[in-house]
This record gives structure tokens, sequence and C-alpha cells, in this order.
């Protein structure tokens, strides 16, 4: 059975890119949120095994929407997917509890090691 | 000045060289669109069409500065082609990519920025502009034009603000 994916980014460029890169493996895109706030609201009904979130949203970033999510569900498992790759953002996201991270732009090797990963952890 | 979380707040244009920040800038546009699309960027002097795009993003923690990306309108249809592995383009595609690009990018610049200075920055969602946009009360501290393999122009623009005292924001 697939490992369900949440992804959370308000680019929809993101969703295309990351759905076509699960395609034929062992996870697919269960859920797509445009903002934080969607992905809060959703995330109990939709309990996905992973969540890849991005950083630069609109409204809630992504490291408030994953300390949000840790949160009501510290067992989540949860990858930030940025380009603001440095040890400041590395550092805050790791206090958070956030399983990995991925710089963008990244390709399908990339995206499969980190969930990989996230899920052994 | 502060900023609400007590971290000084540095005007790029002040904190770092003009020439470093323009190698540096340098440097990442061509990585990234390299990375991104597979799209080759060489120094040029040609200024984009009248069918230009603008992308657009203001520093919003640790520096004072704004960034815009004007290209022609063909380079995002090339781009958004690429990204989006499809033949037929919507305006819609175009503005995400363009945007998603840009903002991809600046990340970029901003884990840059980092190296250099030890402030951690962050920015804003990327606005897309059909035409030549200008951010208001901010002038324009360097362009760099480059060309790509088909001739589609692109101008990287380094926006600093305008003091409200009346000068012209010069060190």
């Amino acid at each position: 059975m697939a490992k369900r994916v949440m992804v959370v980014d308000d680019s929809r460029i993101q969703e295309v890119q990351i759905r076509s890169m699960l395609e034929g493996t062992d996870y697919e895109v269960a859920c797509y949120c445009r903002s934080g706030e969607d992905a809060l609201a959703v995330y109990d009904e939709v309990k996905p095994d992973l969540v890849t979130m991005d950083i630069i949203m609109p409204g809630m970033d992504g490291l408030e929407t994953a300390q949000a999510i840790l949160e009501e569900y510290p067992e989540a498992k949860i990858i930030m997917v940025s380009s603001l790759a440095y040890e400041d953002t590395f550092d805050e996201a790791k206090t958070i509890g956030a399983k990995g991270f991925i710089d963008k732009p990244f390709d399908q090797e990339k995206l499969l090691a980190a969930m990989d990963e996230a899920l052994s952890s | 000045m502060t900023y609400a979380f007590g971290e000084e707040v540095k005007r790029v244009d002040k904190a770092i060289p003009e020439e470093e920040l323009r190698e540096g800038l340098d440097r990442i546009i061509r990585e990234v669109t390299d990375a991104s699309a597979g799209i080759l960027l060489t120094r040029g002097e040609a200024e984009p069409s009248d069918h230009i795009c603008t992308v657009h993003i203001g520093f919003r923690r640790g520096v004072q500065s704004s960034l815009s990306l004007r290209a022609d309108a063909a380079l995002f249809v090339r781009l958004a082609q690429s990204m989006l592995n499809a033949e037929h383009i919507t305006a819609e595609d175009l503005e995400d990519v363009a945007k998603e690009y840009f903002n991809v990018l600046c990340g970029h610049i901003a884990a840059a920025l980092y190296k250099a200075t030890h402030v951690s920055v962050r920015f804003s969602v990327p606005s897309f502009h059909w035409g030549r946009y200008s951010p208001e009360n901010h002038k324009e501290q360097f362009v760099i034009r480059y060309t790509s393999g088909r001739n589609e122009a692109v101008e990287l623009v380094h926006h600093v603000p305008v003091s409200q005292k009346g000068d012209n924001g010069a060190a």
C-alpha cells in the first residue's frame, strides 16, 4: 500500500512536480493544501504518512504550520521543502521537530531519499 | 531601526559591497535557472522587449531591499514548459511558474546573504506583474542583464529604499 503524502505549498507547481516524481513509487499525493491554515484544517481527516512543507507562504509560514501540527500530532513526519537552505533555517526546522529538509530545486532521487529517511527515523 | 524580534535590520547595499553582491546574484541566477529548467543565461546588454513580465519580492527580515526579475514573456513560457513538462502553457501556468522560480532564486540569495552577513533573511511571497513593474519608494541600485540561448532578455534589478529624509539612498 502506497504511503500517503500531504503536500503543503502555495505554489501548485510544486504539487504538480511532486505528484509527477511520485508516480510509480511507493508514495502517492493524498492531499494538496495551498496554505498552512488549510493543512491544519484537514490534517486530522487526511492523516497522512508524511507531509512536505514549503516555508514561504502567505498567512502562516511553513515553520509555524509544522510547529502547530507537531504540537497537536507529535508523531507527524514533516519534511521542509524550501530554498532557504542555511544553518539558521535548518536549526529552526530541527528544533520544531521536522524530520528533514529538501533544498529547492530538487529531483526525484533527492525527494525519495528524504522521504525514506523521514519515515525510517 | 530594529526588527520586531530585536534583530538589527541592515541595508544590503550597506552591509555588502556592491561588486560582491553583483557577483553573488550573478552566480545564483545562472545556477538556479540552469537547475530549474536547463536554461543557460549569459551576460548581455539587451533590454527585454515590450512583451515582458516582472516578478518581485521584498526582503522582510534581516535586510531592507527588494529584487525584481523582468524578462521576455517567452522565457517564462519556456521555464513553464520545462518545469511542468507540458507544451501548452496557460497564463495561470506562466504566472505560477514565474513566482515559484523567483521564490527558489530568492531563497538561494537569502542563503548567500546569511553566509555573508550572518543575518537570517526572510522575504515576501513573490508578486507577478504583466509588463514592467517597479516598487514604490525604492530606487534601482543596479541592473544585471542577461540573454538566453534564444535571445530572450532578462534583467535582475536590485532596489533599495529611498530615505524619507530626502536623500537618494546613497551611503
